[in-house]
């Protein structure tokens, strides 16, 4: 049944995806298709599912502790703005599995929707490069930051006592009245997305 | 009939810890010897495996402090450019010193060739190479690192690291069940959660002085800068420091730690919140030797707190200190320490020769990496070798780890925001041929001598010299050192027992009685001016005020035969014959060795069975 998966159009595959959900006992699957996933296996576009908000995407590894850091962070923006911004938080690695996921959402408490981005969809729409990294988009899907969360990282294992600036919040901010980005991106600092096979 | 000496503090600036200090722009290191690693394809298994075993592995494998493991190709690959990155900006592995002239112990230090390999592996795509020519992969020890220790101990409770905010300082206190004194070859720190904890320093606390931070006994206590007494000179002689990674080294040889019947241990532990909120129970593990010591090495510490006063913007504040050696000592180890804005750490010997060498240098000093380095061989240093420190401090914007925004003035202080200039020397005295007096005694007061010219308002400084003056009989000079750190610290109750004590030495009872009386008013739970007031009292005569005093410091602490004998003593001359027999026989079952509790017991015993 799995290989006929795979063969079929997109709009079974969620179908039968769906079923695949449901039972604890699969093994995560390899979707071969050129979206990102939701943590069923279903095909997701978190465009569509913004919904007229703001996109706002995070790039985020389990294994990053800078990503890792920042949870704490991103749960109070995602809040903050969560009336116009729909933040997710996206994971480039194929080998972690949706399970490894809700673990990871669990365990730093992340009340932000999950996608796996294994075949770099969104990597590539975002011009992603490093985990954490984020990028913001209008309601239309045009992208208007991407870039570090703010500057609290000078270097990987080189943390100031506190962020001195807030590039994310600066973009989200704009970006929801309708005002242009201060930047349209800023490097940053993390695990490289490019070392994920 | 009363056993006649009084007990005084010693002060030991506890060995400090500290936050985050950040980065400087990299240097830019000699260009690495291409041709050898251009002549043939590298791989892993040959070239980056061995690298990587020896400096990433120690603490990126599971349950270590690295958030990763990097023990495979796998491993490896998946964090290739980052490695690439973090190895050329030498931000990985961790190590501070610069290559000298001596080693250090566990060096981590990457050479430029070894560099120029994760830049290579990278740029050829990462191929894995022949598997028969992988080195094998250590085995990594879960448990105690040197087998099961004599004597576990665990916090008595658990601390919760916040999700997040900044860095966090917790003292766990241990307290050591121990009914005699013991000695310890090592002690392996277990902090717990390894990822959270950047560095942890144990210290030994003589006299429970730490006690009187906890809010309630086994709660531990916040704080980034430890203040130690110690009950007689008994200078601290060793670091005992954790970070991500330690093995646990033994003591060398001769070289064991004292541990006696009511010392605490105090862990200081440096936290990063992680994402999560996360509890950590901290343990150690002591193994214990027969073989007393024989050797005593002394933390020697270098230090110009006074002269931070660090304008805000000011790029390039410098700080030094030198000391000259009053006798020959074999330097052992160095621990340097600042906090936030230090840059850049010189430490030097000149020698009587007049030839300046450097014992360590740190040009991008970075408080998360703070470590005690061991040099693999002792460094000689002989008398007359003047040792100095001089660090750079960045107040300016542009160092990232500036704890204001925008910058402000930082004094020397305590806190994370306030700086240190320290530097600490682990030295072991030689002595000179026919000299009998302990080695230590005359380093420790040449350098108390020396923190006190340095700064004439140093607290520790004066009380110090004052205690080593009055263990050598300058009574005198004693007093006016102890009265001088009184007048820094009036009231306090450490220094007026210790007063008090200089003045019983010197006779003066009626001003050796005035001071225990302030320090007992002082703090009520100190044992010691109970005890010495008791003596003091007793000596003039005063029997019922004395028993009142040694009550009190039986109470106080149930186990001390000392107190114990000299109440059995005080009621004796008060004519309380029966109770005084009980307190003797008492001291006796704590110490059969207290001769004059004996001679007094018999003579009672002797005298009450007469008609």
């Amino acid at each position: 049944m799995l290989s006929k998966i795979a063969r079929t159009s997109r709009i079974f595959c969620g179908v039968a995806l769906i079923v695949l959900g449901a039972s604890q006992n699969f093994p995560a699957f390899p979707f071969p298709s050129q979206s990102a996933t939701d943590l069923d296996g279903k095909a997701a576009d978190p465009f569509k599912a913004s919904q007229g908000k703001i996109t706002v995407l995070i790039f985020v590894r389990t294994d990053c502790p800078i990503s890792n850091r920042y949870a704490p962070l991103l749960r109070q923006l995602s809040e903050t703005y969560g009336g116009n911004a729909k933040f997710w938080l996206i994971y480039p690695d194929k080998k972690t599995t949706a399970q490894e996921i809700r673990e990871h959402l669990a365990q730093y408490n992340y009340k932000i929707s999950a996608l796996r981005d294994s075949e770099r969809v969104l990597v590539k729409r975002a011009n992603a490069t490093i985990t954490p990294e984020a990028a913001v988009f209008d309601p239309q899907g045009r992208l208007l930051y991407h870039g570090r969360i703010d500057n609290w990282y000078e270097d990987a294992g080189r943390a100031r006592p506190a962020a001195t600036t807030h590039e994310l919040q600066s973009a989200v901010e704009a970006a929801i009245s309708g005002k242009p980005v201060p930047l349209a991106s800023a490097n940053a600092v993390g695990c490289y997305i490019s070392d994920l096979e | 009939m009363i056993g006649s000496y009084t007990r005084f503090a010693f002060f030991c600036g506890a060995l400090s810890v500290a936050a985050l200090c950040a980065s400087e722009r990299l240097r830019t290191h000699a260009a690495p010897n291409r041709s050898s690693v251009e002549v043939r394809g590298i791989t892993f298994n040959r070239d980056i495996a061995p690298v990587v075993i020896r400096t990433c592995a120690p603490c990126h494998h599971p349950g270590e402090a690295g958030p990763f493991s990097l023990l495979t190709y796998g491993d490896v690959k998946s964090h290739a450019r980052q490695i690439a990155d973090v190895t050329q900006k030498r931000i990985m592995p961790p190590w501070l010193p610069e290559p000298g002239e001596w080693k250090f112990t566990d060096d981590l230090h990457l050479t430029p060739e070894e560099i120029a390999l994760f830049q290579k592996w990278v740029e050829a795509g990462m191929p894995e190479g022949v598997p028969a020519i992988l080195p094998p992969v250590p085995h990594f020890n879960p448990g105690w690192h040197l087998g099961e220790p004599d004597l576990i101990l665990h916090a008595d409770s658990s601390f919760e690291v916040p999700a997040s905010g900044s860095d966090v300082y917790w003292n766990f206190i241990f307290r050591l069940p121990l009914e005699k004194t013991r000695w310890v070859k090592a002690i392996e720190i277990r902090p717990g959660e390894r990822r959270l904890v950047h560095h942890a320093n144990l210290i030994v606390d003589r006299s429970q002085s730490s006690r009187r931070q906890e809010k309630s006994p086994g709660s531990g206590f916040p704080g980034m800068e430890l203040e130690i007494e110690s009950e007689a000179f008994d200078p601290d002689g060793h670091f005992l420091f954790w970070k991500p990674g330690t093995i646990p080294e033994p003591e060398p040889q001769g070289m064991a730690l004292r541990l006696d019947p009511g010392n605490d241990l105090v862990l200081n532990a440096h936290l990063q919140p992680s994402g999560k909120a996360e509890k950590i129970r901290p343990a150690i593990g002591i193994y214990f030797t027969a073989e007393a010591a024989t050797k005593f090495p002394l933390l020697l510490q270098l230090e110009n707190d006074r002269k931070l006063d660090i304008p805000a913007g000011d790029e390039n504040f410098l700080v030094t200190d030198e000391f000259i050696l009053p006798q020959d000592v074999s330097l052992l180890a160095i621990y340097p320490h600042a906090h936030y804005l230090c840059r850049d750490m010189l430490a030097q010997a000149k020698f009587p020769g007049g030839e300046t060498k450097t014992l360590l240098h740190i040009s991008r000093w970075d408080l998360n990496w703070q470590a005690v380095f061991r040099y693999v061989a002792p460094v000689n240093l002989p008398a007359g070798t003047m040792v100095s420190m001089r660090y750079r401090y960045d107040n300016s914007a542009a160092n990232p780890a500036n704890p204001n925004t925008p910058p402000k003035r930082v004094l020397a202080g305590n806190r994370a925001s306030d700086e240190m200039a320290h530097l600490w020397l682990q030295v072991l005295p030689q002595s000179p041929a026919g000299e009998t007096q302990d080695p230590r005694r005359v380093l420790q007061e040449a350098i108390a001598r020396h923190h006190v010219e340095n700064n004439p308002s140093d607290f520790e400084a004066h009380y110090n010299l004052a205690a080593m003056l009055q263990a050598r009989g300058e009574l005198a000079q004693s007093i006016t050192h102890y009265q001088r750190a009184l007048a820094l610290r009036p009231g306090d109750a450490t220094v007026e027992n210790s007063l008090g004590s200089a003045f019983f030495a010197a006779g003066e009872l009626p001003q050796a009685i005035a001071h225990f009386s302030i320090a007992v008013q002082a703090r009520d739970s100190y044992f010691d001016p109970h005890y010495n007031l008791g003596l003091a009292l007793a000596t003039s005569g005063q029997f019922p005020q004395a028993i009142e005093q040694f009550r009190a410091a039986v109470k106080l602490r149930p186990q001390d035969a000392d107190a114990e004998a000299n109440l059995g003593g005080a009621l004796a001359a008060n004519g309380e014959t029966q109770e005084a027999i009980v307190h003797l026989r008492r001291a006796l079952e704590l110490n059969p060795q207290l001769a004059l509790a004996r001679e007094n017991l018999e003579t009672l015993l002797r005298d009450t069975s007469k008609p």
